[in-house]
């Protein structure tokens, strides 16, 4: 029979929330059987505190981790990744459940708790999971200060039993905001380390975006999705609607099926990649920018690809950003998190004016064999009718004009796909008009080639930013001309201008069905107008945390420098030192003054000045030593103090503890004050 | 005022003369006995328990009996039967040992739980009821139980419950060097304490006892003697602090103690002095004896009289 510890009861309540807290901060990364499994351990748990069942023994605990294992490999297919790790962390966390036998126990699953809360800041980073998480660490912490209040003192509360229960929050609560000032004090001061290790997180795991390749049907999920994919603030006036065509990834590869980036980027003069502040690539001479460039800074929300968007053709203005070979920007990690980056663009601009070389046209020319015979055919045909390029791509976009329909539920294509939509569905939406698009000129001899990104954007209202969502995803195509290099023709803009002018969401508001999937979007009830509003203040609100705290890294170095004049060790140091000592000011005179209250009159008032004047004389009285005590030490100390201390100590003594005396009190308050005003030990020389 | 220190110092230094070197626990015998409660004394063999009861009884001039427990010994041995008068033709009582103002239980663990608590009851009620019938014992009533220390072999150490009806619970330890070196020069304690005369008669002790109740705590006082009962409850070492009654008990020592200092009114060192005799005993969770004393030691260091 091993000793056992018994968890003070408020302490246990606590672990519990806090167990309950934890893993409902991450129920949408864990699978459901592990959530069932945690709230079984969390009713042993109280099974066993009310002494009704046993812990599990050896064997079966073994068992369940073993189960836990297993369950989450088989959950994954993989242990490696973020989501799979927390997985493993959350069912060990729970299991630890099963054994506190000792106080360590419990310690170890509350420093666990705290451990798994953080973690959530891996995932998301907005207003609100920073307050779940502020909320956790405070139930967190109130588990650990119960695990420290002894079972007594909970009986002798005089708030009563719920009292007890609650005094742990108390105390926490109070904690954390003691702490607050002190945290900010870091927040400000302390220096943003870049990541130590990177996390792979699952990957396309409820986080839509722009994919890194597009066969028709791929866009129509996003077509639904109300989620913002990210948030522009220009330097200067937003350009109008039909201008924001959000360049993300080139395709020039097609397999008849799918279009993709060029196998192995397929580039052959210079490094593909020109990093921010790096000596310009000799391809960089191939992009001729005019006129005045607009600025604008960029809040990505996490995709987990490097894909960046901007406006062609850009510039980038940040640290780890580049311009690639094909004028668009990547990021140097995948985005797991909200990422901002500053752009310079130029609306006006020429790329690869001078001409293609060989392999450039001939990657850009390239078609799959055996697909699209009739397209082939036709396209040919009209080539040989007008031998004029654009107006042959003018035909085309008039035949779009006139016969086809843009419709966000096409009918299935089959082995064919352009063919058939072309010239037997002709139902579709950007995709399809972008993909038959370039496959049609480059049947007519048209370089040309697929752009995927975002079209447009919503501009806020009050804040003067510009939204983009992820029903905003666009694809449209790039045809190169000669002398004129690459021009942007959207087909789409042939089918539905309305598509391009109006923001997605103008065009299809009226619809029900569009974003059936998210009953619960605020976007789906913008025509109701205070929704509206309440929706757009939120995301105000949300931009605001994204730019001021998630964003702080950026401007940290630039504030410190401004505040301290120059950044060096000593100086930063000093400065944390000093804020940290004012932030903590407020709390130190607050316990300072919480101290004042416990002397109740003057009486000891004297006492403790009569001891004040001893400690200057070298003596000091110890804690719990009784007046009486005190001045027989004084005596054997310093016997030429001994008249002036016996008759101070009997007159204090008389008073204190001898209530008779009770009516000459005034009097004899006088006399002490006298007496006492001319005791002063340390002064040696005059006193002997 | 000043008679119950003469009479203090007095009876001190007579019980002092027999049992050298330890006055201090003499002291807080005649406090105990001042505030009408029942000594524990706890120590080895040969310390002088024994001498310390029976001094102290005949110096005060009470009837004394004294009990020696063995594990024999049966509830009826300590309070008397009723035996058959053939005369008379009826039964009679014949009172035991416990019928007496100092009652002397020696080695008290010595003896089984059903005999202890004969003696226990005796000592709570201050009456026995021996055969239906309720039977007033004389007044006043002091039992000093003596106890070996209850690791040693074939001894019933008495239950947390039983302990708490001794007010103090003292130990008298080995005597200083000047102490021993007296005691072995010097005569045979036991002839001194055939000589013994009574300082004081039962009137004059019931005065003092009654007396003890109306020395003063001031509401300071009663802030100290909260502050350190409440310490107790909070620390983590023990398992339960001190009960009430024990802090009633430990307030009731210390009036004892001032007015044997010729004082009206409670001041804390008296609170301090009684702290260990009197809550010692009653703090469980210490693991010995060592642990109490630097415990309540560390309790009196850390709350402030003020």
């Amino acid at each position: 029979m091993q000793p056992t510890w018994q968890t003070p009861r408020p302490a246990l309540l606590w672990m519990l929330i806090s167990v309950v807290t934890t893993l409902a901060l991450h129920v949408r990364h864990l699978p459901l059987w592990l959530l069932g499994a945690a709230a079984l351990t969390v009713l042993w748990q109280i099974q066993v505190y009310r002494g009704a069942w046993q812990y599990p023994a050896k064997y079966i605990k073994v068992l369940l981790t073993l189960l836990c294992f297993g369950g989450v490999l088989s959950s994954y297919g993989h242990l490696l990744g973020l989501e799979p790790m927390v997985a493993i962390l959350v069912s060990g966390f729970s299991l630890k459940l099963l054994e506190i036998h000792h106080r360590r126990d419990a310690l170890v699953l509350i420093y666990l708790a705290y451990f798994i809360i953080v973690i959530q800041c891996l995932f998301e980073q907005g207003i609100v999971t920073g307050l779940i998480v502020v909320l956790g660490v405070t139930i967190v912490t109130a588990a650990l200060a119960g695990l420290y209040q002894s079972n007594h003192n909970n009986q002798t509360d005089s708030r009563g039993i719920l009292g007890a229960w609650f005094r742990p929050f108390r105390s926490s609560a109070v904690i954390i905001m003691q702490s607050l000032p002190l945290m900010l004090v870091l927040f400000i001061v302390m220096p943003r380390v870049g990541a130590l290790w990177a996390v792979p997180k699952e990957q396309g795991s409820g986080v839509v975006g722009v994919s890194d390749s597009m066969s028709p049907g791929d866009f129509s999920d996003l077509g639904g999705s109300s989620k913002v994919a990210f948030r522009v603030e220009f330097e200067g006036d937003i350009p109008a609607q039909s201008a924001l065509y959000w360049r993300g990834l080139v395709f020039s590869d097609f397999d008849g099926r799918r279009w993709s980036q060029s196998g192995s980027w397929g580039y052959r003069d210079g490094s593909l990649l020109q990093w921010y502040g790096d000596k310009p690539e000799p391809w960089d001479s191939q992009a001729t920018r005019r006129g005045d460039a607009l600025t604008y800074q960029v809040t990505l929300e996490a995709t987990n690809s490097p894909w960046l968007f901007a406006l062609a053709t850009p510039k980038p203005a940040s640290q780890d950003v580049a311009l690639t070979r094909d004028f668009r920007l990547y990021s140097k990690r995948p985005l797991s998190s909200k990422t901002q980056y500053r752009v310079k663009s130029w609306p006006d601009y020429n790329l690869e004016v001078s001409g293609l070389s060989s392999w450039r046209r001939k990657m850009e020319l390239a078609l799959p064999d055996g697909f699209n015979p009739e397209t082939r055919a036709i396209a040919e045909q009209w080539r040989q009718e007008s031998p004029d390029t654009v107006a042959l791509l003018n035909r085309l976009l008039k035949l779009y004009n006139e016969e086809f329909i843009y419709t966000l539920k096409p009918p299935l294509l089959g082995k064919h796909t352009v063919d058939e939509f072309l010239w037997e569905t002709k139902r579709g939406f950007c995709e399809f008009y972008a993909s038959s698009f370039v496959f049609f000129a480059r049947a007519a001899g048209i370089p040309a080639r697929v752009v995927a990104g975002y079209q447009g954007g919503e501009r806020h209202p009050s804040e003067d930013y510009l939204l983009v969502h992820q029903y905003d995803a666009h694809a449209w195509a790039e045809v190169w001309l000669e002398g004129r290099g690459w021009i942007r023709v959207d087909p789409t803009a042939a089918v539905a201008p309305e598509r391009v002018e109006m923001s997605f969401a103008d065009l299809f508001g009226e619809n029900k069905d569009f974003l059936a999937g998210s009953l619960l979007s605020l976007e789906r009830y913008r025509h109701i107008n205070w929704i509206n509003n309440l929706r757009l203040r939120l995301d105000a609100l949300d931009y605001a945390w994204a730019k001021w705290v998630l964003g702080y890294g950026n401007m940290q170095t630039d504030l410190l420098t401004s505040i301290l004049g120059r950044l060096d060790p000593l100086r930063v140091g000093l400065f944390l030192l000093a804020a940290g000592a004012l932030a903590m000011l407020p709390v130190a005179v607050m316990s300072l003054l919480g101290q004042e209250k416990k002397y109740r009159d003057d009486l000891d008032k004297f006492f403790i000045q009569f001891c004040q004047r001893m400690e200057r004389a070298g003596i000091t009285r110890r804690p719990g030593e009784g007046p009486r005590d005190f001045a027989a030490r004084i005596q054997s100390l310093r016997p030429d103090l001994a008249d002036q201390v016996s008759s101070l100590t009997a007159l204090y003594e008389q008073q204190r503890y001898n209530t008779a005396t009770l009516d000459s009190r005034n009097l004899r308050l006088k006399e002490l004050r006298l007496k006492l005003r001319r005791f002063r030990p340390y002064l040696r020389s005059k006193v002997t | 005022m000043s008679s119950v220190k003469k009479i203090a110092d007095t009876l001190v230094e007579r019980i002092g003369a027999i049992l050298i070197g330890k006055d201090q626990e003499i002291r807080l015998a005649l406090a105990c006995l001042f505030a009408r409660g029942h000594l524990l004394i706890e120590d080895l063999p040969g310390m002088g328990k024994t001498t310390l009861a029976q001094t102290l009884s005949a110096a005060l001039g009470l009837s004394y009996t004294r009990i020696q427990f063995t594990s024999d010994l049966l509830p009826a041995d300590i309070v008397g039967v009723s035996v058959y008068d053939r005369d008379n033709g009826s039964f009679e009582f014949h009172p035991g040992p416990v019928f007496s103002q100092v009652v002397l239980a020696d080695e008290i663990n010595r003896t089984t739980p059903k005999t202890q608590s004969a003696l226990l009851e005796a000592m709570s009620e201050g009456q026995v009821t021996v055969e239906g019938e309720t039977r007033q014992l004389p007044q006043p009533f002091f039992v000093i139980a003596t106890q070996n220390p209850a690791t040693q072999s074939g001894t019933f150490p008495l239950p947390e419950s039983q302990l708490d009806r001794f007010l103090m619970r003292i130990k008298l330890g080995y005597p200083d060097p000047a102490a021993e070196r007296k005691l072995l020069s010097g005569d045979d304690p036991r002839k001194k304490l055939n000589n013994l005369k009574a300082s004081i008669n039962e009137l004059t002790l019931e005065k003092i006892q009654s007396q003890v109740s109306n020395v003063k705590a001031a509401d300071s006082l009663i802030d100290y003697v909260q502050r350190l009962l409440q310490h107790t409850r909070a620390l983590p070492q023990l398992d339960n602090g001190i009960s009430p009654r024990g802090g009633m008990a430990l307030l009731q020592c210390a009036r004892a103690w001032a007015l044997m200092d010729g004082r009206q009114y409670v001041i804390p060192e008296d609170v301090q002095a009684c702290l260990e005799p009197v809550c010692g005993h009653r703090l469980s969770g210490a693991a010995n004896d060592q642990e109490v004393t630097s415990l309540i030691q560390q309790i009196l260091n850390s709350v402030d009289i003020i």
